[in-house]
Parts: structure tokens; sequence; C-alpha cells
């Protein structure tokens, strides 16, 4: 008979591993299983950005408490406050960017709308066909790459097993506990935690839930490292353009642009057809990119449901089981919201609420 | 290292390019490569890393080393004929 | 519909004559190359300023080959990099005149091969050469390396470019080969097979010893020196796993040195489109796995020449005539191709054991990751040493994709192509695992470095198509 745990998490991103950390904290045995290795999902592929200028109105508390976690991680996730500009190109989008950053100011996000002229102050590098623009002092960026070994670190020190490139193939439950079938033998455990990102469809359909999971293949392009062009996270009114430049010279483009591929499928790819515009987009912005070569353009699977609202609560109708996932801006926010679901595994009321699963109409039906 | 790598006979004229504002000369249709590496300019960049020379390697556009600057653009040397009045910076 | 039947990427001995067959099969083919003229690594093209010394046999065969790749009819694309491949298929590359794309229902791809290399202390300097480029530079340019060159690693290709740089008027000055005098003999059996082969190779030996060129068996570089180039090179024994033991021997004044340790078959295209692939050590490593006409997992993708298994310049053509008739046979042309397919896959197998034998000459054994010192720099783009890379490896790096989010190795413009092995030989030196559990390195788009420029090209603004933009 293998080892019961209090709580077994599938995933091993940053929700997945962040939560895991917190449970561990707060007293439960607990073991991260994670298909790949640690933060080799969205969490370690995604662009990096934290800009409360992108983030959802609704979502901006949960933003601004990821900020402060991201910023007290520093060096070790390669975090830097850079500020962040945000731009409109036409009058169009001058409309959007007035009308969003004045709601999420509201919201809380230190957002000002600043003068073209400023912005050229700010960045000379950039487009003078600017014409309108916000900023927001507390945007910056950190090293998504950089996910895995930080929380590898984290959950070592909270004593949590990891268990990794061990996929799940099946979750029974057996007196009381959930039995989770590796390739490695079984995991039992009292508590399950679904974090798997992407993944939660299949995982869910394992304990007979019908989650309304849809996965994007967003695009990040990175350059070789070049002269110095801008200093801040660039960003573009419609959300469809996020750049920063590292200070080893190197240009990160981002902005969700669609690959193609699926989970099930088990890849992603960059589709040309998208990856031009993005690229276009970026070379409007910073005109001075048409210097620089693109040595790598990749996918990852951003998991969503139909309100674009994180999954974060209780399995509907599972005892003992929890989902969290679905987050979008989920880099930004992933180490509080992990934290945040962590407390409530452990019993203790979260800090802000979460966001139930249940309102969903699944389907859910008693495992075996 | 002196003199002068090539061997055999050139059947195309000689031009001459730019590397860093020194004339240089080639045989028209060389690669910029085996032009700097036969007379014995080797050293095409500086590593940003270590700090040390470094210079063509795989003469076949994989490695990346021979990368100058033309015209401001990135360009691998290996790839680029040389002809009369090209204007090549290193990366520094 | 496509304009083309079938795309070739590769106009090598492999790509030119699928495209040859394919043609004779009345099939619509297009070949691309980032040369400026057909003929691969092994028959490349002289460069256009030079005229040849002395009348040279890959020279006649090269020009053979370009002459019947254009009599063929195939549309050839010269000068063009591929930086964008999906299914089914189309494909991008940059030319002199900005962008092409092509599309067909079938992909040959012939991507040959790139060096395998063991990085040693002091290979980053100017005047260190890999193998290949070396007769790159002899045989296209006219370039010898220097003036007193080491030449070292493991393979074939160490006898042949020493011979080449001797023939050519230079000196070397020492030849220094990790592998065992025996390991050749071990091999003589599937050498044997290819008398005129073997008398090739006997016949740069037999240069070599002529011109009293030292042969430095069971040894490798310990250290190369040199202050804005290679000064001198120091070399000491290894053992039968290729481990540093003892003493350095001597220290050689040299100029430059050429160093390679075998090829590795070009996957990135397979691995980009998705295909399965298998580890043969025997032929360079992974290699896609293919059906008995050369067709991958992924249909209507085919593999030729070097990049299904290294097995050299001359069983490269027999495959590419075989992808092509499974291309035929697929698009149901050129009648009843069956029998056709047997025999010309029974040749190409016999043909390739020779060149498989010396790709398996070449293989580097486990032990050789220590030749790698602490301080050596491996990755060179990112200037990342073995101390940094174990350290990663200690903290649990266990693939090519964890050490590259953690160290940033072969995230710089190479793509990992050049330090990729050697970091795989680190992880499995510090896990104790098989190369093959360490898995290979993920393939993404651009194939190699792409100006932002060439791929962006001139646009409107307001004919970007931008999406809704996403939910407040």
């Amino acid at each position: 008979m293998s080892a019961l745990y209090d709580l077994a998490v599938i995933g091993g991103g940053i929700l997945g591993s962040a939560a895991a950390c917190r449970a561990a904290e707060g007293g439960m045995r607990t073991i991260v299983i994670e298909q790949q290795t640690l933060g080799s999902g969205a969490s370690g592929v995604n662009a990096g950005t934290l800009s409360l200028q992108i983030k959802r109105v609704r979502l901006m508390p949960y933003a601004i408490k990821g900020h402060e976690l991201w910023e007290r991680a520093g060096e070790r996730v390669g975090f830097h406050k850079t500020g962040g500009i945000t731009l409109a190109f036409n009058q169009r989008e001058a409309d959007l960017l007035h009308e969003r950053m004045a709601l999420k100011r509201e919201a809380g996000a230190p957002i000002e709308l600043i003068t073209p002229a400023r912005v050229a102050e700010l960045e000379p590098n950039l487009s003078r066909k600017v014409v309108a623009a916000s900023w927001c002092g507390e945007d910056g960026y950190a090293n998504a790459s950089l996910s895995g070994a930080y929380y590898r670190t984290l959950l070592e020190a909270a004593g949590v097993d990891i268990r990794e490139r061990t996929p799940v193939t099946a979750i029974d439950r057996r007196g009381g506990a959930f039995e989770l079938a590796t390739p490695a033998g079984p995991v039992r455990a009292t508590r399950l935690l679904l974090a798997c990102g992407a993944w939660l469809r299949s995982a869910g359909a394992m304990i007979g839930l019908d989650l309304p999971v849809r996965a994007r293949v967003n695009t990040v392009s990175v350059t070789e490292r070049g002269p110095a062009l801008v200093g801040t996270v660039v960003g573009h009114a419609t959300g469809l353009l996020t750049l920063k430049q590292k200070p080893n010279g190197s240009v990160l483009i981002g902005g969700g642009w669609q690959g193609t591929g699926s989970p099930d499928e088990g890849r992603s790819s960059v589709d040309p057809a998208t990856l031009l515009p993005n690229l276009r987009l970026a070379m409007f912005a910073v005109p001075g990119l048409d210097r620089f070569r693109v040595v790598r353009s990749w996918t990852g699977f951003e998991a969503n449901v139909p309100d674009f609202y994180p999954l974060a609560g209780p399995a509907p109708g599972i005892d003992n089981a929890f989902l969290l996932g679905c987050v979008r801006g989920g880099y930004t926010i992933g180490p509080y919201i992990g934290a945040l679901m962590g407390d409530l595994i452990v019993g203790r009321e979260p800090e802000l609420p979460l966001f139930d699963p249940g309102r969903f109409a699944t389907e859910a039906s008693a495992a075996a | 290292m002196a003199g002068d790598l090539r061997i055999g006979s050139a059947r195309t004229r000689t031009v001459s390019f730019r590397f860093d504002g020194e004339v240089l000369t080639a045989r028209e249709g060389e690669t910029l490569a085996a032009a700097l590496y036969a007379q014995g300019r080797r050293t095409l960049r500086i590593s940003r890393d270590d700090g040390g020379p470094r210079g063509a390697f795989c003469f076949m556009g994989v490695c990346q080393e021979c990368v100058v600057s033309i015209d401001g653009r990135l360009t691998e040397a290996c790839r680029t004929p040389v002809h009369d009045g090209l204007v090549v910076e290193s990366m520094r | 519909m496509s304009d083309y039947d079938l795309i070739v990427l590769g106009a090598g001995p492999a790509g030119a004559a699928a495209a040859i067959k394919a043609r004779s099969l009345d099939l619509r083919v297009a070949v691309i190359d980032e040369a400026p003229a057909a003929g691969g690594q092994v028959y490349r093209a002289p460069s256009p300023a030079l005229t040849a010394t002395q009348p040279d046999a890959d020279r006649a065969r090269g020009d053979a080959l370009r002459a019947r790749l254009a009599a063929s009819g195939a549309v050839l694309y010269a000068n063009h990099r591929v930086w964008s491949l999906t299914a089914i298929f189309s494909v991008i590359a940059i030319g002199p005149d900005g962008p092409l794309t092509l599309e067909a229902p079938n992909l040959i791809v012939a991507a040959g091969a790139v060096e395998r290399h063991i990085p040693v202390t002091g290979w980053t300097l100017p005047g260190v050469i890999g193998l290949a480029g070396a007769t790159i530079l002899l045989k296209a340019h006219g370039v010898l390396p220097g003036r007193r060159v080491v030449v070292a690693g493991s393979g074939p290709l160490l006898l042949l470019v020493a011979s080449k740089i001797v023939a050519a008027g230079g000196e070397v000055v020492a030849v220094v080969d990790a592998a065992p005098r025996t390991s050749w003999l071990a091999r003589a059996g599937a050498m044997l097979a290819r008398p005129d082969l073997m008398a090739k190779g006997a016949g740069w030996l037999l240069a070599l010893l002529k011109a009293r060129v030292p042969i430095h068996s069971g040894t490798a570089i310990r250290a190369i020196h040199g202050t804005d180039g290679v000064e001198s090179v120091t070399i000491g024994p290894v053992d039968r796993d290729w481990r540093p033991v003892g003493e350095a021997e001597r220290t050689i004044a040299a100029d430059a040195v050429c160093l390679g340790f075998g090829l590795l078959p070009s996957t990135d295209v397979t691995r980009l489109l998705g295909a399965e692939h298998r580890y043969e050590p025997e032929l360079g490593g992974w290699i896609p796995a293919v059906d008995t006409s050369l067709q991958t997992s992924v249909p209507g993708l085919f593999v030729a020449g070097d990049g299904a298994g290294v097995r050299g310049a001359d069983a490269a053509p027999l495959s590419g005539e075989l992808a092509a008739l499974g291309v035929a046979r697929r698009l149901g042309r050129g009648g009843d191709l069956a029998s056709e397919i047997t025999k010309v896959e029974a040749d190409w197998r016999k043909s390739g054991r020779f060149g498989a034998a010396m790709s398996a000459l070449a293989m580097p054994p486990p032990g050789a990751a220590a030749m790698i010192d602490d301080g050596t720099t491996v990755c060179r783009c990112e200037g990342l040493s073995r101390a940094t890379l174990d350290s990663a490896i200690a903290g649990g790096a266990r693939t090519l994709a964890d050490l590259k989010a953690m160290t940033r190795c072969g995230m710089g413009p190479c793509g990992g192509r050049v330090c990729g092995e050697a970091a795989a030989m680190l992880i499995a030196a510090a896990t104790g695992w098989d190369r093959e559990a360490i898995g290979q390195p993920s393939a993404r788009p651009p194939l190699r470095p792409v100006p932002l420029a060439a791929i962006a090209g001139a646009f409107d603004y307001d004919e970007l198509p931008i999406p809704a933009p996403a939910p407040l």
C-alpha cells in the first residue's frame, strides 16, 4: 500500500506549485505530479509580461497582488519593474484605450494617459505614429523560463514531493481517497487539485466532469541580442502586442496571436499567417526592430472557459476535489491565486474570493 | 598569422571592401568569411560574455559566429559574396 | 491545387537525385537550397572567384549533378533560406527577391547533416574551425585553414581534411584522433564491402604518411591556447571511453585547428513537422522513423540523404531516388513501382553500410563528456561554461528544454545546433542516463535566424488583420 497524501496536485505549473506550497506550509502532506517537468507548460513558455494595463478589470486586485509576489521573487525569476506604455495608432484604438484604461484605473491600477510627445521622451525609439498612449509605472516583466526552477526551490523548501515526467492516466476513488494511476505506480491522496492548464478538460473527465475548457495557442517570438531599443514594456491598445527588451539585448514579442494545434494532439505549432501580422505590429511600434533577426518563435497553450474568468474552487459535486486554472493573465496572477487556492484547501478563508467552477453547468457523476 | 592562405589562381577581378574602416581586397564573388579568413582577419567579433575574440567556425550558415553588420543589418559573412564597395562592421 | 507535386528541401546529392527521379516520373518538382548552387556540402559549387588548381573528382561529380538537375525540369530556388514549414505542406523561404511561399502535398527533406562538436578549452578562438567548414574552405574557396594545422576529433573527415591540406601545400602538424587505432579495424568488415571507398581512405592515409604527418590515435586535445587566435595546442591520451587519462603528452605550435566528431543528421524539419524519431547511434543519433520508401510517420513527408541517418554521399542519391519513388507511389503515378522500390531500397541499404560504419567510427562514447573541462565554454552563443550547465543539471535540468529555460543554453542564434549534443552529453554524464533518454531539442521556426524586416516586408498598418480585442 503506497503512502496516503493529504493532497495530490496534478500539474506542476505556477498555479499548482503555488497551491501545493501553501497547503504544505499549512501542514498537509502534499505531492505534485507533472506530466513533463515543472513549469514546462504555459508557466514557462509565456512572454513573462507583468502589465496591469492588459489585465481584466475584475481581476485587477489579484493582478496587483501577483505583481507584489513576483517583485518579492526578484532576481530568482528575472523580475524587472520597468513601467509600461500602451500605444494607439488610430482614433478607433485611441477610443478603446481611453475607455478601457479609465475602468482599469478605477479598479486600482495606477494607469495614466500620456501624450505622444511624452511617449517620445520616454522611449525615443518608438514609432512616431502614436496618437494616444497610457503609462503604468507598476508594469514590467519577469523571465517565465525560470518559473520551473523557482518553484522547484519553493516546493522542495516546503517539503512537497515532486514527481515529474509522470502522466496521470486514471483517477479512481477508493475508501475515501483518490487513487491516481501513473506509469510509475499509483498515488493516493485524500484531496485532489487539478491544476493542469490546458489539460484540465481531460483530467476533469477522469473524475466525471465535463469542463468547458478550451485552449488558446499563444505565439511568442524572440530576437537575438541587439543594441538597446526600448526599456519599458510596450503594448498595443487591443492587447495584441506585448514587447520588451531584456537586459541582454534580446527582444521578446508576444500578444496572444494564435498558432495551431491542441492539447489532445499533444503539440502546437506557429502559424506563419498569424506570426506575420504579430511581427509587423511589433515593427510598426518599434521601427528599429528591422535590424534584428528573429531566432525563435514558439507556442504555448493557455486554457480558458467561456467567460474568460478563472476556474478556482471546489470541483462541483465531488468532495475533496478542487479545480484551478483558466486564469486570464495567469502568469501575473498565478502565484497569488494559487496561494488562495491552497488556503481554501487547508480550510482557511481566502483573502479574496475565488471563482466557483460550479457556475458552469458541469455534469458531476460520482467516480467509481 | 602572416601571408595569404589562398591557393590556386583567381578568375574574377579584385574588388575592395571595408572592414571596420580598413580597406581590404577580395576576389569578386568570394564569400566575405573566406576573404577575411584568407588574409588573416580571423577575428570577426568580440564575445559580449567573455570578452574573447570570435571568428568564423562552420562556414555553412549554422553556427552564427561570423555574423557581421552590413548596412546596419546582421548577416552571416559565410553567406555573403563580396562586391566592390561593400562596407562591413564587426559586432562589438 | 498546388503548383507542385513535390517540394525537395536541399539540393545536395540526395535532394538532387530525388528531384531528378521525380521529374523522370513526370512529377512537378521544386527544389529549395540555401546555397547559391546545387551540390550540398560534399559537392558544393566552387566560388565563382576560384579556378581549381587540379582536377578533383568531387568537383566533376558536382558539376555533373548540377547539369543533370538543371536539365531535369525541376525548378531550383537557390539562395533561398526556409524559415517556416507547416503541414501539408507549406514552405516559406527568404530569397534574394523577398519571401517565397510554395505548397505541395509531398515534401522530401534532404537537409543533410551538421557537425557534432565536443567543446575543448580554447575552441572559441579564431582559427579553430569545424572539419566540415575546413572542407568548404578548401574545396569551395581554395583557402587553407592555416600554415600549421592540427586536425582533431574523430571519424573519416580527419583523414579527408588532413590529406586535402597536404595536397594543397599546407602543413598538418598533427592528426589527433580520439578513437583508438583498433576501432578502425573493428569496422573493417563493412569497409571491405566497398574496396573502392576503402582505397580512397587508404589513399588519404598514404598521402599523410608520405608527408610525415604525425597521427595520434587514442588522443584528444586538452586545450587550445592563444590570445587573438590559435597559437598552440596541447594534446593527451584518452582511454577507450575517450576519457582523458594521465598527463598531457605535448604542446604543439599551430595557427589553426580543424575540429569535429562526426556528423549529426539534420532533423529540424522532421521534428518541426511532428514526425516520430528514433535513436540510432550507428547512424549519427536521432533520425526520423521511416517506412520502406523513406516516408516518415507524417503522411507525405519523406526524408533522404544524411538527414535520414548518416550514410555518406555515396548512398545519398539512392535514398533520394527511393523517396521520389515513394512519393510517386503515394500519388498513384508511374505505374507499379513495387519491384523498383524493393530493388532501390536494397541497393541503398547495401551502399549505406560503408558510410554508416564511418559514421559509427566517429560517434563519441559517453565517457567523452570528460573531455570538457569545467571552465570550457559549451554554448558559444551565450558564453556558458560546463560548470554553469552542470549546476543547472544539479538543480534539476533533465532535458535540453530544461537547460535552455534555466541557463539560455541553445537560446542564441545557432539555436543549439552547435552545442546541443554536448549539452545532452553533460546531462547523460551527470545522471547516468543513456543519450536516448534525454531526448531531442524541440524544433521551432525560424529554422535559421531571419531578419525581421525580411519576414515583415512592406505593409500597410490599416491592413493588418487585427482580431477583436481581448475581453475587458
